[in-house]
């Protein structure tokens, strides 16, 4: 069996055994929160005979351990349950909502990796200069942004201010054709911009660290001292080793997106799987919770095997490991 | 490294076609809508179920209610009016009534009848949708027939006079040819093909994102029997302050939402912004837990109710737009029913360290209590201060214990509270209030009282088809839980709505869950 299949393979097992970790965690987490489902969902003036109606529809008066089978069971068979409080497949609810998460999350992370690394390594090739200092002071106070002050700021300024974009949504109703598409682009650019400006730090300054220590390192001094052009010692030599560690910052940042995600689409009212989660938790509908954190589980399993299959890719000596 | 090139290649190309398949797509356009304007209305949450047998919460009501008709309806002084039913009431204590009007129909251009009336209620009776409002109104129902398309009939366990009015206010009349093919009510999502009684039809939803409804037609309560406004557009925005702001900017015409005390005056000075005043149907109060000692002592649930400047409360967070209902438990836009005998707990903190020396506190004795409440209730936890300052000036130690929803609504069920602090949102009928607040084992006894002449009283009422005798009886109950503090009624707080000035002729009703988006309302209302 060829190397590389092995070591993909040995990745899929760890990712399964965490999927199933993440899958019972949650479960059980969710089972120790405070409040009743029956409550969460009905009439205050409900009668308990009404309450029990309800947790026997929901399937909670049965005991933990049956719960559980019952849970692992359908998941198994890719059935994810139905929605406590909408009647229909939990497969279904996300499945509304996926599309606008993954626009938000891989728009906000392509346009922080495609702006993060020219910074990075402008701003590690003039160390001390002014650009590197601003480079510095921004990428620290772009970590310690909170993503809900920064979406409210930007809506204020860019949606209330000055009217140049919309302060909602993921589109206009009432939009159709190819105007949506602009419509929705539109509506894109508050939140994906509020992402890429918390998380743009964590890039460029990882990259301008490793990037100052690969350029110091023998084979780029040697590069250099053979005549090589300095861009090329950059670009072809430094940043190939610099961009490992980016590389897994990527993967890890997957699971901050998903984090963040779930407040910046809170706060600008974008129909993802984040606001889908806030909405969950507030009525307690336990099947749409367990399927949607499976899921988040799923995305940063999947992107840490990507990133260590692409990290196999850059550096040969992984796969062996 | 072509073959590493190969790979990197085949793995773009993969992500990409996920990420085009699962991208999101552009709606299509829906047919009808015609030229005429379109109302947009912000709300804070989805639609939770489409099915108005089991979602209660207000967006679901608000656009369920557009579609499936109640049998009655209730005016700005919080009377029952005829809505489908033309005239409702009793023929014997054990049998109540709806005459229905034979002019209204459904979507599909079936009439609506008496036997989709009598299919809801059996099938409420028999599936147990227990999210559902009416089921607990329904409990001395044994079952509802159709004896002609117009008439329905009740047929009832024990007497009881409130349910005729109760379930024809709160039940959404369903079709059944839609319905009943679908099985269970309490499992029906009911979430595509609607088919509505007017004036409007749901005819897509972006969860998350918008709710669009089109125009029925006939529609009897509208000019010319068509809804004014061709399409009503709800919006869902994350809070009532980008709601605000979404007015504000243009983009839309309407907040479905009653406005924070503080945000309405500021709104009445926005130009291009009017707020519309509703009356309040509910109350806010706090119960204090009789099951626990010293609160089954009067002397100290009257020290607590004199220990509370009421008028500060009022002035300060609800910014001047709440009245005071005499700490009665009868709001006073129930005009027919109130009780002006009845005065307001005065605040007296004397008087309070008075009473709690008659108790047996003072002297090194205090009194200390803990009072729950929910955070994500702003105005409550904000007087939650002031009720604890004020105590403390009786020498009454108040513990605030403000919680998420989730945790104080599981608190109050189990009882677990001194001092419980909140809200009921629509209080419409006295007597059946009453007799969930008050008597033992009421869903809503947070008191925990059982008092028998209280009991007696309740339940007389209840019984009784005499409106006279039944506002007396009421009326000597609410006496009772005024002078025993069984309740301590703060303040009835009146419900504030903005719009775009571009719009009028709303229609307004009491409390937020009607408000000026009761079908009534947006079936009328124009642009200027």
């Amino acid at each position: 069996m060829p190397q590389v299949v092995r070591f993909a393979i040995r990745r899929l097992g760890r990712g399964v055994l965490t999927l199933w970790f993440a899958a019972t965690v949650t479960f059980l987490l969710l089972r120790l929160l405070p409040g009743d489902p029956a409550l969460a969902v009905a009439s205050p003036n409900m009668t308990p005979e009404a309450r029990q109606i309800l947790l026997h529809q929901y399937g909670l008066d049965q005991p933990l351990l049956t719960q559980y089978g019952k849970y692992l069971w359908q998941l198994l068979h890719g059935n994810l349950g139905i929605s406590f409080t909408q009647q229909i497949s939990v497969t279904d609810v996300l499945l509304q909502r996926l599309p606008w998460t993954l626009l938000l999350t891989i728009s906000s992370l392509v346009v922080t990796v495609a702006v993060g690394i020219p910074l990075g390594v402008l701003a590690a090739t003039r160390p001390r200069g002014f650009l590197d200092r601003l480079v510095q002071v921004g990428g620290v106070t772009g970590q310690s942004l909170f993503v809900p002050s920064v979406g409210i700021f930007l809506l204020f300024v860019f949606g209330l201010q000055l009217h140049w974009l919309p302060i909602g949504g993921a589109y206009s109703p009432g939009v159709y054709g190819p105007a949506w598409y602009g419509d929705v682009a539109l509506h894109l650019v508050l939140p994906c911009f509020s992402l890429v400006l918390v998380q743009l730090g964590s890039y460029v300054l990882t990259l301008r660290s490793t990037l100052i220590d690969s350029l110091g390192e023998d084979y780029c001094v040697l590069a250099r001292a053979k005549g090589l052009p300095n861009r090329k010692v950059v670009w072809k030599h430094g940043l190939r080793n610099a961009l490992l560690p980016t590389t897994t910052l990527v993967g890890l940042q997957l699971g901050f997106l998903v984090g963040g995600a779930v407040l910046t689409e809170t706060v600008f009212a974008y129909p993802g799987i984040g606001r889908g989660i806030y909405e969950a938790v507030t009525q307690l509908d336990f099947p749409v919770l367990q399927g949607a954190f499976v899921l988040l589980a799923a995305t940063v399993v999947v992107a840490n095997v990507l990133t260590d299959l692409a990290y196999g890719l850059l550096d040969p000596r992984v796969r062996t490991a | 490294m072509r073959a590493r090139l190969s790979l990197v290649a085949v793995a773009a190309l993969a992500v990409a076609t996920t990420v085009a398949a699962c991208g999101p797509s552009a709606p299509s356009k829906t047919a009808g809508g015609g030229s005429d304007a379109t109302l947009t209305i912000a709300t804070t949450t989805d639609v939770v179920n489409f099915n108005p047998l089991i979602g209660n919460s207000r967006t679901d009501n608000w656009i369920t209610s557009l579609m499936y008709p109640r049998l009655l309806t209730i005016d700005a002084n919080g009377a029952k009016q005829p809505y489908l039913a033309k005239s409702f009431g009793y023929t014997n204590p054990t049998t109540g009534y709806y005459e229905l009007r034979d002019d209204m129909t459904w979507s599909d251009g079936k009439p609506v009848t008496a036997a989709d009336v009598a299919y809801t209620i059996n099938a409420i009776l028999k599936d147990k949708p227990a999210g559902n409002t009416t089921y607990g109104q329904l409990v001395n129902v044994d079952s509802a027939s159709a004896p002609s398309p117009t008439r329905v009939e009740l047929k009832l366990k024990a007497p009881d006079s409130t349910v005729v009015g109760e379930a024809g206010f709160w039940m959404n009349v369903v079709p059944q040819h839609v319905f009943e093919p679908a099985g269970s009510v309490a499992n029906f999502a009911n979430n595509s093909n609607w088919v509505s009684a007017g004036p409007y039809k749901l005819t897509s939803f972006a969860k998350g994102q918008n709710y669009t409804l089109e125009r029925v037609t006939p529609y009897p309560f509208a000019p010319n029997n068509t809804p004014t406004v061709a399409k009503i557009v709800y919006r869902v925005y994350p809070d009532i302050n980008t709601e605000i702001l979404a007015l504000k900017n243009g983009d839309v015409d309407l907040i479905a939402n009653a406005l924070p005390p503080a945000q309405v005056k500021n709104l009445q000075a926005v130009s291009g912004v009017k707020v519309e005043q509703v009356p309040g149907l509910g109350y806010a109060h706090m119960t204090y837990n009789m099951k626990r000692k010293p609160l089954d002592d009067l002397k100290v649930r009257q020290a607590l109710a004199h220990a509370v400047d009421y008028n500060a409360i009022r002035t300060v967070v609800l910014q001047g737009q709440a009245v005071s209902t005499g700490s009665s438990p009868i709001p006073p836009v129930l005009k027919e029913f109130v009780d002006p005998s009845l005065t307001e707990y005065n605040f007296d903190p004397n008087l309070s360290k008075q009473l709690l020396a008659e108790a047996g506190y003072g002297a090194g004795r205090t009194l200390s209590l803990s009072m729950i409440y929910s955070l994500q209730d702003a105005v409550t936890a904000q007087w939650a201060t002031i009720v604890k300052d004020d105590a403390a000036k009786a020498g009454i130690t108040i513990n605030l214990q403000g919680m998420d929803r989730n945790t104080y609504l599981a608190k109050t069920a189990a009882g677990e509270y001194d001092i419980y602090a909140g809200n009921f949102a629509i209080m419409d009928d006295p007597t059946t209030n009453m007799a969930l607040t008050y008597l033992p084992g009421g869903a809503i006894n947070y008191s925990l009282v059982d008092d028998p002449a209280l009991n007696a009283l309740i339940t007389r009422a209840q019984a009784s088809t005499d409106r006279a005798e039944q506002r007396s009886l009421a009326q000597q109950a609410a006496k009772l839980v005024h002078d025993n503090v069984y309740d301590n009624v703060m303040y009835m707080q009146n419900l504030y709505f903005a719009h775009s000035d571009k719009w009028s002729g709303f229609v307004v009703k009491p409390s937020e869950l009607l408000s000026v988006v009761d079908p009534q309302s947006l079936a009328n209302v124009t642009k200027s």
